[in-house]
C-alpha cells in the first residue's frame, strides 16, 4: 500500500508541471479594439458555443444607479431598430412620449413622495398605493402609450430569430465585475451570431424599459426576498464591504431600480459597451479563417470609444470584527469571512491550495467538523477573487444540538493548524493531483470552456486558465503557512450567525406531531398556562399529571394519553427548573 | 442549399435529414454589404444523421450490454454503470431506504477497505467515484485519469460489489438526512414541490412519498445490504464507457471485474398511480413576499401518439422561453414575473403531467394565474399562427443534433434506450414527424389534453395578500372554480403530519 502510493506520487509529481492541459485559443483583435478568443474543437461536431463579455458589472456603479448593469443586461434582449418592431420611427416616437410621462412621475416620486415619506406620512415613496391623483393619471397615461407601442412591437423577436435558426441556451448573467452574453448555435450559424450580436451592440433599443423593471423586481423577490437567507446574505455583503462598490447587490437596491431612466441606460451603454471594452469568445466546430472573416465583417462596424473611467475606491482595511445575528427559516449556520486577495494576486494560488486542503470529502473540515466532532452536516471554505478585491469565507451548517458558535470555534482551531503546522506532504500532493485532473475535466464541454475564457479575460486575462494550475502546483507548505498567517486576523473577520426562527415548523412543535389531535390540544394548552404560573402551582400541576399518568385513563381519552402526560410533565419540570435557576 | 428561415419548407426539412455531415459554407465575401436582416444570410447546408446504437454496442460474456465510445481528446476515462429500480421499491415505513443505500455504497467503504482509506485513495488518485439510487433508476460512475485507471477501477468495483456499509458513516449520513429534512418548509418552492406531487399522484404513490424521521430511524444496515443486492448486480446492468481507452483492453478489464458476480432478477417497473386529481384551488400559507404558483394536470405516457405534437404545442404555449405565449404575456408584456412558463413531461411508465408555473408578488398571483389560464384556453380554441408553428418546429429540428453533441450525451442516450426504449427508427424519423405537424394538429392535442376546468392550482405564499388580487381589480383568486379553495396544512418537516390550525 505504502509503496504503491509512493510510486504513484513520484509519477504524478513528475507529470504535473508538464502535464496540465494548455488551452491555446487564437487571439484576434479588430481595429476597433474588440478582442476575440477563437478555439476550434472538432471533437464535438455540429455545434458552436459563442459569447461575449463586457468588462462592466456592479463595481462600476454608484449609489442611485445600483443594479443598472444587470438591468441593462435585460435591456440587451429587447431588440434594435431592425429587430423587435414593425415601425422603428413610430416606435421611437412612442418611446419619447413614455420618457416624458415617466420623467414627470419620477420627479413626483423623488419630490412630493420623498417629502411625504420624510414626514412620516407614507412608508414607501415608490409604492403605487400611495400615488397622488396626479400620479394615478400619469400612470394611466403611461399605460396607454405602452399599449399603443405594444401594437407595433414584435415581442421577443430577438429570441425568436435565434430559436427558429437552432440557437439554444441563450442567456446572460451579470456579476460584480462583468456581464456575459452567450448561446449555442448549429455549426453553420456562426454568421447568424455575428449578425445578431453586432446588431445589438451597434443599435440597441431599450424597449419595454418600464415593464422590464417590474420583471427585475420579481427577480429580486424570487432570488433575494423569498429565499430563506437571501436578504440576510445581502445585508452581510453590505456589512462586509465597507468602502468598496462590492457592498451593494448586483441586482441593485429597490429604490434605484425604481428610478433608472433611459438616458442613464444610454450613457451606461456608451461608456461601457464600447468594442474596446468587450471580448468575444467562440468555441466549437468552426473553421478559423472563415470565422475571422465573418467576425471582421460584422463587428468592425462598432466604433472604438474612450476607455471607461477606472474604478477608484478600494476596500479600506478592516480594523474591528463585525458580527451579525439572524433568525430565519433556515438551518442554524455560520459564515466567517475575511478580506483576501483580488484575481491574479501573487498569493491567490497559495490561498486556493489552502482552500482545497480544507475542502472535500477527505478535506480537513469535513473530517473534523462532520465526522470526528459531529457538530456540522457540512462545512467548507471559498476564495472569491474579484477584480478589485477578494474575500475568503468559511461556512458550515449545524448538526443536532450543536450551535453556530461551536462551528465558529472549530473553524478557528482548523485555521490555527494551518497557521502553525506544515501541511503533510501527502495531503499537499493529493490536492495537486486533483488540480491536474481538473485541468482536463474543465475542458470537457465547449460551453464551460467559453465561460472560463471569457470570465478570466474580463477579470484580468484569459491566460489565467493556463497559469493557474501551474502556480497552484508550485505552492509549498511554507507558502500556505505564510498566507494563513497574513490574511486571517481576528479583527479582520466578519461573522454571520444564523439561528432557526422559532415557529410552527420548528422541531419543538414537530415533536407534537406524533400525538393525536386531542393530546396535542391538551399539550398546547398546558404549555401556554405554564409560562405564567408561579412555582407552587407548577408543583401542584406536576403532581396531578404524575397521578393522572399512573391511574387508569378516563373513558374516551385518546390512546396516547400516557405519552402526552409524560411529555407535559417534562415541560412542567423544565419550567420549574428555569424558575429556580432564575431565582439564584 | 438555401434555407430561408422565414419560410420553413417541408422539402428543406426533409433534405436536412437525408445526407451526412457536410462542411459549412458561407456566402459573405469581404467588402460585401451586410445583409439587412439575419434571414437573408445563406447559411449553407448542415446535415446530420443521428448515430446508430449498433455502432457502439457489444455484449459481455455474462450478457451485460456495453456501449463503448472512444474520445481521445483528453486523458480521461469515464465509466457509467446504469441499473433499474429506485425509491419506488422502498417498503412502506422505510421511505428513504433506496437513497440511503445508494449514498452508503459510495460512503461506507468496502468489506476489506475502511471508508477513510477508500476515500483517501480515490482522492489521491484524483478519481471521481459516485453511486446513487434515484426515483426510477440507479447508477454508479467513475471518472479517472488514464494513468490511474487500473487502480481507480479496482477500487470502484470493490466499492460496488462489496460495499462495507460502515456503521459510523451510516450514523453521519442519517444525521445529515435528518438535518436536511428540517429544511423542508424553509423554502416556498420545496413546499410547492412536495404538495404538487401529492396533488398529482396521491400521497401514497412514490412520486409523492417522502422519508420521515421514523422511516429513516427504522432503516438498518441489514436493510441496505439486502437492497444493494436487489439493485446492483449484472442481471440489472447496462454499462457505458467514454474516453481515452483501447477497446480490447477495456473489455478485458470489464470481463475480469464482473467475473463471478452473481446475476439476480431485474426489479419490477414502477407502479402507476391510482390517484385521481381533484381540480380546484389549493394553497399553503408561507410568509414570503412572492407567491409560487403551479397550475396543471396529468398528461400522457411517453409512447402516446400525441407525445411529439404535445411537445411542440407546449413550446408555443410556455415551454419555449421568450418565444412562447405565457412568457411573452406574463413576463414581457405585463412585467408580472421573472419566472413564468409551462412544461409537458411525459413519463415512460404512466401518464406524466402538464404544469404551468409563475412566481409573482402576492397581489398579482391571481392576475398571472388568470393570464396563464387564458393562454391555455386560447391554444385550445383558436389555431396558432403558421409562423408560431414554423418557429417551434424549426427549433426542435435545428437543435436535434445537440442531443448527440458529446460522446457522453450519445452514450447516456443509448444506455437510456436499453431501459426505456423508443420504437425502432424513433430518432431517425423524429425530424420528419415534427416537420409534418400542422396547425390543426396543435389545436387538436391542446383540446384533447388540456382542460382549464380540470386543473389544480397550487399557491404557496401569504394568502391574505394573494386572495384579493391586484390593485386595479383585474383578477382575484375567487375568480377560479367559483371561489372554492382548500387550505392545505403545512406539514411537520420530520413526520410530514399536518401542523398548525
Amino acid at each position: 500500500m505504502r509503496s504503491v502510493i509512493r510510486g504513484l506520487l513520484l509519477g504524478l509529481l513528475f507529470a504535473l508541471p508538464l502535464g496540465a492541459q494548455q488551452v491555446s485559443p487564437e487571439v484576434f483583435t479588430l481595429d476597433n479594439g474588440m478582442k476575440f478568443l477563437l478555439l476550434p474543437r472538432a471533437d464535438q461536431p455540429n455545434s458552436i458555443a459563442a459569447g461575449w463579455v463586457a468588462k462592466v458589472g456592479s463595481v462600476n456603479e454608484r449609489p442611485g444607479i445600483t443594479g443598472i448593469s444587470h438591468f441593462f443586461e435585460h435591456m440587451m434582449f429587447k431588440g434594435t431598430t431592425t429587430i423587435g418592431t414593425e415601425n422603428a420611427a413610430e416606435d421611437a416616437l412612442l418611446t419619447q412620449k413614455q420618457n416624458g410621462i415617466r420623467g414627470k412621475l419620477r420627479a413626483l416620486h423623488l419630490g412630493e413622495q420623498y417629502a411625504r415619506w420624510k414626514g412620516g406620512e407614507i412608508d414607501d415613496p415608490w409604492n403605487p398605493e400611495f400615488d397622488t391623483p396626479e400620479m394615478t393619471k400619469l400612470r394611466a397615461d403611461l399605460r396607454e402609450v405602452q399599449d399603443e407601442q405594444r401594437e407595433i412591437t414584435k415581442k421577443n423577436e430577438f429570441d425568436q430569430i435565434y430559436t427558429r435558426l437552432g440557437g439554444s441556451g441563450m442567456n446572460a448573467f451579470t456579476s460584480h465585475d462583468l456581464t456575459f452574453y452567450f448561446i449555442n448555435v448549429p455549426s453553420n450559424k456562426l454568421e447568424l451570431w455575428c449578425w445578431m450580436e453586432s446588431d445589438r451592440l451597434s443599435d440597441s433599443v431599450f424597449r419595454e424599459f418600464f415593464e422590464e423593471r417590474d420583471v427585475v423586481h420579481e427577480e429580486r423577490r424570487m432570488r433575494t426576498e423569498s429565499t430563506p437567507t437571501g436578504i440576510y446574505q445581502e445585508q452581510f455583503d453590505a456589512m462586509f464591504w465597507q468602502s468598496s462598490p462590492y457592498s451593494w447587490p448586483v441586482i441593485g437596491w429597490p429604490t434605484d431600480l425604481n428610478s433608472y431612466t433611459r438616458e442613464q441606460a444610454q450613457s451606461y451603454f456608451d461608456t461601457y459597451y464600447a468594442p474596446n471594452n468587450l471580448c468575444g469568445v467562440v468555441v466549437g466546430d468552426f473553421d478559423l479563417e472563415t470565422a475571422k472573416t465573418q467576425i471582421t465583417q460584422y463587428f468592425a462596424r462598432l466604433e472604438r470609444r474612450d476607455a471607461p473611467p477606472p474604478v477608484i475606491t478600494l476596500e479600506q482595511p478592516q480594523l474591528a470584527e463585525k458580527r451579525m445575528k439572524v433568525t430565519c427559516d433556515c438551518p442554524p449556520q455560520v459564515e466567517v469571512r475575511y478580506p483576501s486577495v483580488p484575481f491574479g494576486h501573487r498569493d491567490e494560488a497559495a490561498i486556493e491550495v489552502m482552500a482545497e486542503i480544507l475542502n472535500g470529502r477527505t478535506g480537513r473540515l469535513y473530517k473534523a467538523l462532520v465526522e470526528d466532532q459531529k457538530i456540522a452536516t457540512g462545512a467548507g471554505v471559498r476564495q472569491d477573487s474579484r477584480k478589485y478585491g477578494g474575500a475568503f469565507s468559511f461556512s458550515g451548517e449545524c448538526q443536532g444540538e450543536s450551535t453556530p458558535e461551536m462551528l465558529e470555534s472549530a473553524w478557528y482551531e482548523q485555521l490555527e493548524r494551518m497557521q502553525e503546522e506544515q501541511v503533510d506532504e501527502r495531503e499537499l500532493q493529493k490536492v495537486k493531483n486533483q488540480i491536474l485532473a481538473s485541468s482536463f475535466r474543465r475542458l470537457e464541454t465547449n460551453f464551460n470552456l467559453l465561460l472560463q475564457l471569457g470570465y478570466y479575460e474580463a477579470l484580468g486575462g484569459w491566460e489565467y486558465i493556463n497559469h493557474s494550475p501551474k502556480e497552484m502546483a508550485a505552492v509549498s507548505s511554507e507558502d500556505i503557512i505564510r498566507v494563513a498567517n497574513a490574511y486571517f486576523k481576528p479583527e479582520q473577520r466578519s461573522v454571520a450567525v444564523y439561528l432557526r426562527k422559532e415557529g410552527s415548523a420548528t422541531p419543538e412543535n414537530a415533536e407534537l406531531a406524533r400525538f393525536t389531535p386531542e393530546s396535542r390540544g391538551m399539550i398546547e394548552q398546558v404549555q401556554k398556562m405554564i409560562q405564567t404560573m408561579p412555582a407552587e402551582q407548577l408543583q401542584q400541576m406536576a403532581a396531578q399529571i404524575a397521578a393522572g399518568r399512573e391511574g387508569a385513563p378516563p373513558p374516551g381519552a385518546p390512546a396516547d394519553i400516557k405519552e402526552a402526560f409524560d411529555y407535559v410533565l417534562e415541560k412542567v419540570t423544565a419550567r420549574l427548573d428555569e424558575i429556580n435557576e432564575g431565582g439564584k | 442549399m438555401l434555407f430561408p428561415a422565414g419560410l420553413i419548407r417541408r422539402a428543406a426539412l426533409l433534405a436536412l435529414c437525408l445526407s451526412s455531415l457536410s462542411a459549412m459554407s458561407h456566402s459573405l465575401q469581404a467588402g460585401d454589404e451586410l445583409p439587412v436582416r439575419p434571414e437573408a444570410i445563406d447559411f449553407g447546408e448542415l446535415t446530420f444523421d443521428p448515430p446508430s446504437a449498433t455502432e457502439f454496442k457489444s455484449t459481455l460474456s455474462n450478457g451485460v450490454v456495453l456501449y463503448l465510445l472512444q474520445d481521445r481528446a483528453l486523458p480521461l476515462i469515464n465509466i457509467s454503470f446504469s441499473f433499474s429500480g429506485g425509491d419506488y421499491l422502498d417498503p412502506i415505513g422505510k421511505e428513504g431506504l433506496a437513497s440511503l443505500t445508494g449514498a452508503m455504497v459510495r460512503r461506507g467503504g468496502t468489506t476489506t477497505i475502511s471508508p477513510e482509506e477508500l476515500d483517501e485513495r480515490f482522492d489521491f488518485l484524483a478519481a471521481e467515484a459516485g453511486a446513487g439510487i434515484g426515483g426510477e433508476s440507479a447508477s454508479a460512475s467513475l471518472d479517472s485519469l488514464v494513468q490511474n485507471f487500473d487502480e481507480s477501477f479496482m477500487l470502484f468495483m470493490d466499492m460496488l460489489r462489496n460495499p462495507g456499509f460502515d456503521a459510523e458513516r451510516f450514523e453521519t449520513l442519517r444525521t445529515q438526512v435528518i438535518e436536511g429534512m428540517k429544511e423542508r418548509n424553509d423554502n416556498g418552492n420545496s413546499i410547492l414541490g412536495r404538495e404538487w406531487q401529492a396533488l398529482m399522484y396521491g400521497r401514497d404513490h412514490f412520486e409523492a412519498r417522502q422519508s420521515t424521521l421514523a422511516s429513516i430511524e427504522s432503516i438498518t444496515i441489514e436493510d441496505m445490504r439486502a437492497f444493494h443486492k436487489t439493485i446492483f448486480h449484472p442481471g440489472n446492468l447496462v454499462i457505458g464507457v467514454t474516453g481515452d481507452f483501447e477497446v480490447a483492453s477495456i473489455k478485458k478489464s470489464l470481463e475480469a471485474a464482473l467475473d463471478g458476480w452473481p446475476a439476480g432478477e431485474r426489479p419490477a417497473p414502477p407502479p402507476a398511480p391510482t390517484h385521481e386529481l381533484s381540480p380546484g384551488v389549493y394553497y399553503v400559507e408561507k410568509d414570503i413576499p412572492q407567491g409560487k404558483v403551479s397550475i396543471g394536470m396529468r398528461g400522457v405516457k411517453r409512447d402516446h401518439p400525441d407525445s411529439t405534437t404535445l411537445r411542440v404545442m407546449n413550446l408555443i404555449l410556455g415551454g419555449g422561453g421568450f418565444t412562447s405565449r405565457i412568457t411573452n404575456k406574463v413576463r414581457t408584456e405585463e412585467g408580472l414575473a421573472y419566472s413564468a412558463g409551462s412544461s409537458m413531461s411525459p413519463n415512460y411508465y404512466y401518464p406524466g403531467e402538464f404544469r404551468a408555473f409563475v412566481e409573482s408578488k402576492s397581489s398579482t398571483c391571481a392576475l398571472a394565474t388568470k393570464l396563464i389560464l387564458d393562454e391555455v384556453e386560447r391554444i385550445r380554441t383558436k389555431p396558432v399562427t403558421q409562423e408560431e408553428l414554423d418557429v417551434a418546429k424549426a427549433s426542435v429540428i435545428e437543435t436535434f443534433p445537440r442531443a448527440f453533441e458529446s460522446k457522453k450525451s450519445v452514450r447516456d442516450l443509448f444506455v437510456g434506450e436499453e431501459w426505456r426504449p423508443h420504437v425502432d427508427g424513433f430518432y431517425k424519423n423524429y425530424r420528419n414527424r415534427v416537420a409534418a405537424i400542422t396547425v390543426e394538429d396543435i389545436q387538436r392535442v391542446a383540446r384533447e389534453h388540456l382542460d382549464p376546468s380540470k386543473v389544480a392550482i397550487l399557491v404557496i405564499g401569504k394568502w391574505a395578500d394573494i386572495a384579493p388580487g391586484d390593485l386595479n381589480g383585474r383578477a382575484k383568486m375567487a375568480d377560479f372554480f367559483d371561489g372554492g379553495v382548500t387550505e392545505l396544512p403545512l406539514r411537520d418537516p420530520l413526520t410530514l403530519e399536518p401542523i398548525g390550525p
